[in-house]
């Protein structure tokens, strides 16, 4: 029995961890999508931050001030994303996709003197006593600050939106701009806000991968789970507190597929490869009643985007 | 996504490191990276080591070219500007490289890897399984748990070579070992790579290898979880100073040498050339604080049995995973059926996909 709780634990904090990079991203996108923008860049912004954080690690032996660097490289990017949408009226999906491959190209093009590089990381919980918990202790004493972090960051962003007046107003340019301009505020700061807090967001979620979780920079590290977020944004029907059940979900399928093999399950590798795409989108089709019927939580000023941009 | 910048700055430094003065104009397409420490980073090695000991050649490089009709375009590119000989260093590349070779009769072509030729395509390659083998010795004498892990890309021939010599060093020295096998179905995914370690420590492995496009991530779960690890492609002791045991390595410089040399003084040969332990192409790295001296000399006593060629990697009796004799005592496999290997040896969990 006790083996068994033991393998399913280790399955949930591997699943933890693999989602952690994803959850922030889906978080980041959640508040992006509910001012009424789609970032598509987030990928790109979430290559920036991996390749940021590393460096700075790298160079200045401390992994918080990479992890804030890759704050600030996200938003930077996310910049362009602000610029070309908010001051050029650009089509969204475009200006984010531009966004995705510039990331990319400019996080491969800096980051090759760091390839190789190694770094000190962030100590795990496990030295400050939690280690001695019985069972759960040593799951625990595992888990890094991003993932602390990251969970935290959940009720946070919830609290902002769903209990301030800002949020209601965040919420409000999302459902409507037209609307709120005529109630005499004006959408574009809180969209700014919105796009810069999505690429702050994503800038840490590379740290969270690039710095703590893997202490590597290899190119193109995060392989599309920038775009599997933006996809889980629809699973979390763009609730905050939805957001970590969906990363998780990802998180489980990823754990799973490895942990699958090491058990010596008989499923081909192709297959189960697919799980962490297969599952969430299973859990979307299945939810796609409920999404026609109630709109799915998708803020109203989304459908702009998507019918006539 | 990533092509139009890499090309962007391949083109500049086309144009910086070609100089009219040289004789021979040697190019070298990678894959991936060049700085990815690992499969490129040794291609790479190979061809520094090539402009140092070679006065009258330059080389230029194109990296990332992935492995269709682009790389085909990027080599036409290279030989219009006065290139002669063409290294197009991944697997993939080999019927794009027969193309170009056919429409280049003059320029000269060594695929890396491959098991075809024509009259101005030539391969070459390291039987660096036997390197893998002595690596699989130092790992199963070093295990307690009996457990080895392997981090494992794609089902292809050199991997299965490298998962089944592994084994079989191992369960040379010590028949109770086994080696589960995880496919990550990627060359380079740090995050898939660094859950798969933890997922097959987890399952009881105490020492991990693979064959990923680099050895970073396995190795440095491994030493953060205090289990041994043996590197692959590249060194990476630096990154496990506590648990690193041993690692295969490339040393492509002096095989380069030899072909380019061969082009200049006319005696090429369309050929399949391959390296090994004795000319050096493949090596052991230095051992890690964690191997035992009675391990090192067995490992030491086994490699000189294999240069001397005494003993060979590849000779019978060989089981394969189902208990069935795959290749009988007293045969020996060919360098063509190793290079086209289809199947897991006994001691090895985890199944072809």
């Amino acid at each position: 029995m006790e083996m068994i709780i033991i393998e399913v634990l280790s399955l949930l904090f591997a699943a933890l961890r693999s989602a952690t990079p994803v959850l922030a991203v889906v978080l980041g996108e959640i508040m992006t999508q509910r001012s009424g923008v789609i970032n598509l860049g987030v990928e790109g912004q979430m290559l920036m931050g991996a390749m940021t954080g590393f460096a700075v690690t790298a160079i200045t032996g401390d992994p918080w001030l990479g992890v804030v660097a890759a704050c600030g490289a996200g938003i930077l990017l996310s910049l362009v994303h602000v610029v070309l949408v908010l001051g050029c009226g650009a089509n969204q999906i475009a200006s984010g996709i531009a966004v995705m491959i510039l990331g990319g190209g400019l996080s491969a093009y800096y980051g090759i003197p760091f390839v190789g590089e190694k770094i000190n990381s962030f100590d795990s919980f496990g030295g400050s006593g939690i280690g001695s918990i019985p069972l759960i202790g040593r799951f625990l004493g595992a888990t890094t600050p991003t993932v602390l972090l990251t969970l935290i960051s959940i009720p946070v962003i919830s609290l902002f939106l769903y209990r301030t007046r800002s949020g209601l107003h965040w919420r409000s340019v999302g459902e409507s701009s037209e609307i709120t301009r005529n109630l005499g505020h004006s959408p574009v700061p809180y969209q700014f806000a919105a796009i810069v807090f999505g690429g702050l967001m994503s800038g840490f979620a590379g740290a969270a991968l690039a710095v703590d979780y893997t202490s590597n920079w290899v190119e193109h590290m995060t392989a599309g789970r920038g775009l599997v977020a933006v996809g889980l944004v629809i699973v979390a029907r763009w609730n905050p507190w939805y957001a970590l059940p969906a990363a998780l979900l990802f998180g489980v399928s990823e754990a799973l597929n490895l942990r699958l093999q090491s058990w010596g399950v008989d499923v081909s590798q192709y297959l189960l490869a697919t799980l962490p795409y297969l599952i969430p989108l299973v859990v979307l089709m299945l939810s796609f009643r409920g999404l026609k019927a109630g709109g799915g939580g998708m803020p109203m000023g989304l459908k702009a985007v998507f019918t006539n941009s | 996504m990533k092509k139009p910048l890499s090309i962007l700055l391949a083109s500049t430094l086309l144009a910086t490191s070609i100089s009219a003065m040289a004789e021979t104009k040697v190019g070298f397409v990678y894959v991936g990276p060049k700085s990815d420490y690992g499969y490129n980073y040794a291609q790479d090695q190979g061809r520094l080591y090539l402009e140092e000991h070679l006065e009258d050649v330059e080389t230029l490089y194109f990296e990332n070219i992935p492995e269709n009709a682009d790389v085909q375009r990027v080599m036409e590119r290279m030989i219009r500007s006065g290139v002669e000989i063409v290294f197009p260093t991944s697997y993939g590349y080999l019927d794009h490289a027969l193309k170009v070779a056919e429409k280049y009769p003059d320029v000269h072509f060594a695929h890396s890897g491959g098991l075809k030729t024509s009259d101005n395509l030539m391969t070459y390659f390291a039987e660096i399984d036997q390197a893998m083998y002595l690596a699989g010795i130092a790992a199963g004498m070093t295990t307690e748990t009996n457990k080895l892990g392997f981090i494992a890309a794609h089902p292809i021939p050199q991997v299965l070579r490298n998962i089944n010599a592994f084994t079989r060093g191992a369960r040379s020295v010590n028949p109770e070992v086994t080696t589960s096998v995880i496919w990550t179905s990627g060359w380079s995914d740090p995050s898939k790579e660094s859950e798969a370690a933890e997922a097959l420590i987890d399952n009881g492995a105490d020492v991990l290898t693979g064959h990923v496009d680099s050895p970073i991530n396995y190795v440095q779960v491994a030493e953060e979880r205090g289990v041994y690890s043996v590197g692959y492609h590249a060194d990476a002791s630096k990154f496990a100073p506590e648990g690193w045991l041993v690692g295969a390595v490339w040393n492509w410089g002096p095989m380069m040498v030899d072909i380019v040399e061969s082009v200049e003084d006319g005696t090429w040969e369309s050929q399949h050339l391959r390296g090994d332990l004795l000319t050096g192409a493949a090596q052991l790295s230095d051992f890690g604080s964690a191997v035992s001296d009675d391990t090192i000399a067995e490992v030491e006593e086994r490699r000189q049995m294999i240069m001397d060629e005494e003993y060979q990697v590849w000779a019978g009796p060989i089981t394969g995973q189902d208990g069935k004799v795959i290749v009988a005592e007293g045969d020996t496999m060919t360098l063509q059926e190793t290079e086209k290997m289809d199947f897991l040896v006994e001691g090895v969990e985890g199944r072809l996909p």
